[in-house]
């Protein structure tokens, strides 16, 4: 009797007990539910503002921030410093001190960042480059400028001028090492062409008016000036040809400036001898990087090394091919100018399989695409060959850093 | 006897000289310089310093300083390109009503300035930094619209070798003289310069005339920003960036005292065209941008210092003293002669 009633209270002990667990783990379960999900707090850092390429990279991370499902567990904090080192340090200090989880910056300088990066990577902050380098190895960087640019475009000028060109060069700003990488191919890939001599260099700080004032002066010196090496600001300098009253339009090599690759599939002035390629550097690299940086922030992703070489854009004169909608589709790279403005940096737009979240809504107004939601990355990454000055400091570029990797030269056997 | 030229004028006249000198000589550095096409593309580039230029000595003749401009002349631009676009109608009003926005932000300048005493560096750099930042809150980085085909013909037109913008800059260089020299304004604007507290004695309403030229100042920087759009056929954020340092040289090496009270807007002119000049030559001999800085910086030194009058005081004087030294060596050396003949 005393075993039945010990044995009914053990039961009833055990229940009691199987119930008070029961309750607690779905109490746990409850409490967990309504914990708010991690949420990552990620910087985007610049140190410039305004300008086609800039915006397009601000814009399409900010878009990418607000897709689902980032919308939901990323808080993007956008910060501009100023031009000057020292500013964005202090910008990268406080942001490790607000307890950032990610950094995704262009980056102001190559080597004055580094102590400060390094002591965010100690801490646990992931740093990710775009556009511009730095020299610190615990950053991850994704860049074209590796890609070839230079070179790709220097045989391009060779093939469309058979060898025989006087050339102006428009650089972005003096010094930094993407521009140096860029001009040593193009100087690599021309130097077999006795007859391709570059007669002018001029600095167009990316922008098309300072280079259209800067080309109005090369050719006043250089009037037989065919065939113009440049980064941002090409359309620039087809208006200085224009305006000089020139018949005669020159082989461009330039970036991605919708309005140069509008520029490139006018009739009238293919009629006068214009004809190139937009390539170069791209805000892609920006919107890559950020999807890069959340599958390494949520652990999707291993990074077997930290230098990702962002594909080069490629859309020579006979490629340029008008879209009609607001998304990249049948292989369309231009939009019309009624829909963006010149200065809008439409190679962003040119690898669709990579990023295939962004539309001109996400890239103009910084919104998410309707109905867009982050697609895993599934492209096998590829690695940045060592570069000095661009991607490490006391390194060795491969013997081959300057092969052509997108034309065949037109001389060849 | 007083001379018909002031020493203002002369000095502008001894930079155009030295500018056609400059171009003329410019042959040996490439073969295709001094040709009809530099003059051209030098008229052309010098357009922009000039205008800003003439707002910017306004302001510098009364003793102030406007930093503003480069904002005000993206504004400028920003504002015709995206909000008047290229509608001929639009045209009619709307370049009033950028002139008329950007001369509201210079008279906001001015203000601060004359009544709350505000250093007009500080001013001005402050409200630079506001347009440019709210240029790009507004535009999101990437003004959008298109350029006037009136506009663009200015410099895509032309009339005997020229484009219509060269002959719009005479007409208007020849109005600022008269405006400078000939109206109450411009004399009272030298008046201000020269002593704010004397003109104030003399009944000169001091403040106003600030504010005017500020407001004045903000309209030429404006005027340069719908030139822009003409010049590119579009407008960006950096369309006013570069704009400061020439024309605060071109003012200077023109002969206007950072004082205030003494310039001529003939001076400004020369020192546009004279820099412009340079420029281009520098651009010929194709060197890297370093050097092409140092050289910039040391032509703007070196003709600060020959223009400022206490240097060519002292460099006349030495002149005179060799010129008589000769003359007195002449003299003597007759008068031997003369000894020795006798």
């Amino acid at each position: 009797m005393m075993e039945h009633v010990r044995t009914s209270t053990l039961k009833q002990i055990g229940l009691a007990s199987l119930t008070a667990l029961a309750l607690a783990a779905s109490g746990l379960a409850q409490a967990q539910q309504a914990q708010p999900q991690k949420k990552y707090k990620i910087y985007l850092s610049m140190f410039v503002s305004g300008g086609g390429w800039i915006t397009a990279a601000s814009n399409s991370i900010k878009a990418l921030a607000a897709t689902p499902p980032y919308d939901k567990t990323v808080e993007l904090i956008e910060v501009i410093s100023g031009p000057e080192p020292q500013k964005q340090i202090a910008a990268y200090e406080s942001m490790i001190a607000a307890g950032a989880d990610g950094i995704i910056t262009l980056p102001g300088s190559f080597t004055a960042l580094n102590r400060t990066i390094k002591k965010g990577c100690d801490k646990g902050v992931v740093f990710f480059t775009f556009g511009l380098t730095v020299s610190e190895r615990c950053a991850y960087q994704v860049q074209a400028i590796t890609n070839g640019f230079g070179e790709n475009g220097g045989q391009l000028m060779a093939n469309l001028t058979k060898g025989k060109a006087t050339i102006l060069a428009n650089h972005a700003f003096p010094g930094g090492g993407a521009d140096k990488r860029h001009f040593d191919g193009f100087l690599d890939a021309i130097k077999k062409y006795p007859e391709m001599k570059v007669v002018a260099r001029t600095w167009g700080n990316a922008a098309d008016e300072k280079s259209q004032a800067e080309a109005a002066k090369a050719l006043a010196a250089h009037p037989t000036i065919d065939a113009v090496f440049t980064q941002p600001g090409e359309l620039g300098i087809i208006k200085a040809f224009q305006a000089v009253g020139k018949d005669k339009l020159p082989i461009v090599i330039g970036e991605g400036g919708n309005g140069f690759r509008l520029a490139l599939a006018d009739p009238e002035m293919r009629k006068k001898g214009l004809n190139g390629v937009s390539s170069g550097g791209t805000p892609a690299e920006a919107a890559f990087g950020f999807k890069l940086m959340m599958e390494v922030l949520t652990k999707q992703r291993t990074m077997p090394f930290r230098q990702v070489a962002y594909p080069l854009p490629w859309v020579t004169a006979d490629d340029v091919k008008i879209c009609t909608g607001d998304r990249p589709k049948d292989g369309c790279n231009t939009y019309p100018k009624d829909k963006v403005p010149d200065t809008f940096f439409v190679s962003i737009m040119d690898r669709p399989d990579l990023l295939p979240e962004l539309s001109l809504t996400a890239v103009l107004e910084g919104k998410p695409t309707p109905g867009a939601t982050i697609q895993k990355i599934t492209w096998p990454l590829e690695q940045q060959p060592p570069s000095p000055g661009v991607n490490c400091e006391k390194c060795t570029a491969p013997k081959d850093q300057f092969k052509v990797t997108k034309v065949k030269a037109f001389d060849a056997k | 006897m007083k001379s018909f030229l002031s020493n203002e004028d002369k000095m502008a006249l001894a930079l155009l000289a030295l500018t056609a000198l400059l171009i003329f000589a410019s042959g040996w550095i490439s073969p295709s310089l001094g040709s009809w096409n530099q003059v051209r593309s030098t008229l052309v580039l010098s357009t922009f310093v000039m205008l800003v230029g003439f707002g910017q000595q306004t302001v510098m003749l009364t003793g102030g300083l406007d930093l503003s401009v480069p904002a005000i002349v993206t504004l400028g631009a920003v504002a015709l390109f995206s909000w008047v676009g290229a509608d001929p109608a639009a045209l009619t009003w709307g370049i009033p009503a950028v002139l008329g926005l950007c001369a509201t932000i210079g008279a906001i300048n001015g203000v601060f300035v004359a009544l709350l005493r505000v250093p007009p560096f500080i001013m001005t750099l402050a409200m630079g930094m506001i347009v440019a930042s709210a240029l790009l809150g507004i535009t999101g980085g990437s003004p959008r619209g298109e350029a006037a085909p009136a506009v663009a013909f200015l410099f895509t037109g032309e009339w005997l070798g020229l484009p219509p913008v060269v002959y719009l800059m005479a007409g208007f260089t020849a109005l600022a003289l008269l405006w400078q020299r000939h109206s109450g304004f411009g004399r009272m604007v030298y008046a201000v310069g020269t002593s704010a507290e004397a003109a104030r004695i003399a009944g000169l309403p001091v403040a106003r005339v600030t504010v005017l030229c500020y407001a004045i100042s903000g309209a030429s920087a404006g005027a340069a920003g719908i030139l822009y759009v003409g010049f590119s056929g579009g407008a960006t954020l950096d369309t006013g960036t570069d704009i400061l340092i020439p024309v605060i040289a071109a003012v200077v090496v023109g002969g206007t005292s950072i004082m205030g009270g003494r310039g001529s807007f003939l001076g400004v002119v020369g020192g546009a065209l004279l820099l412009t000049t340079f420029s281009i030559m520098i651009t010929a001999i194709g060197m890297s941008a370093g050097w092409r800085a140092v050289i910039n910086g040391g032509v703007i030194l070196i003709a600060l210092l020959t223009l400022q009058e206490n240097i060519r005081a002292w460099g006349a004087s030495k002149l005179r003293a060799f010129g008589s030294k000769r003359c007195l060596g002449v003299i003597g050396s007759a008068t031997t002669v003369k000894r020795k003949t006798s």
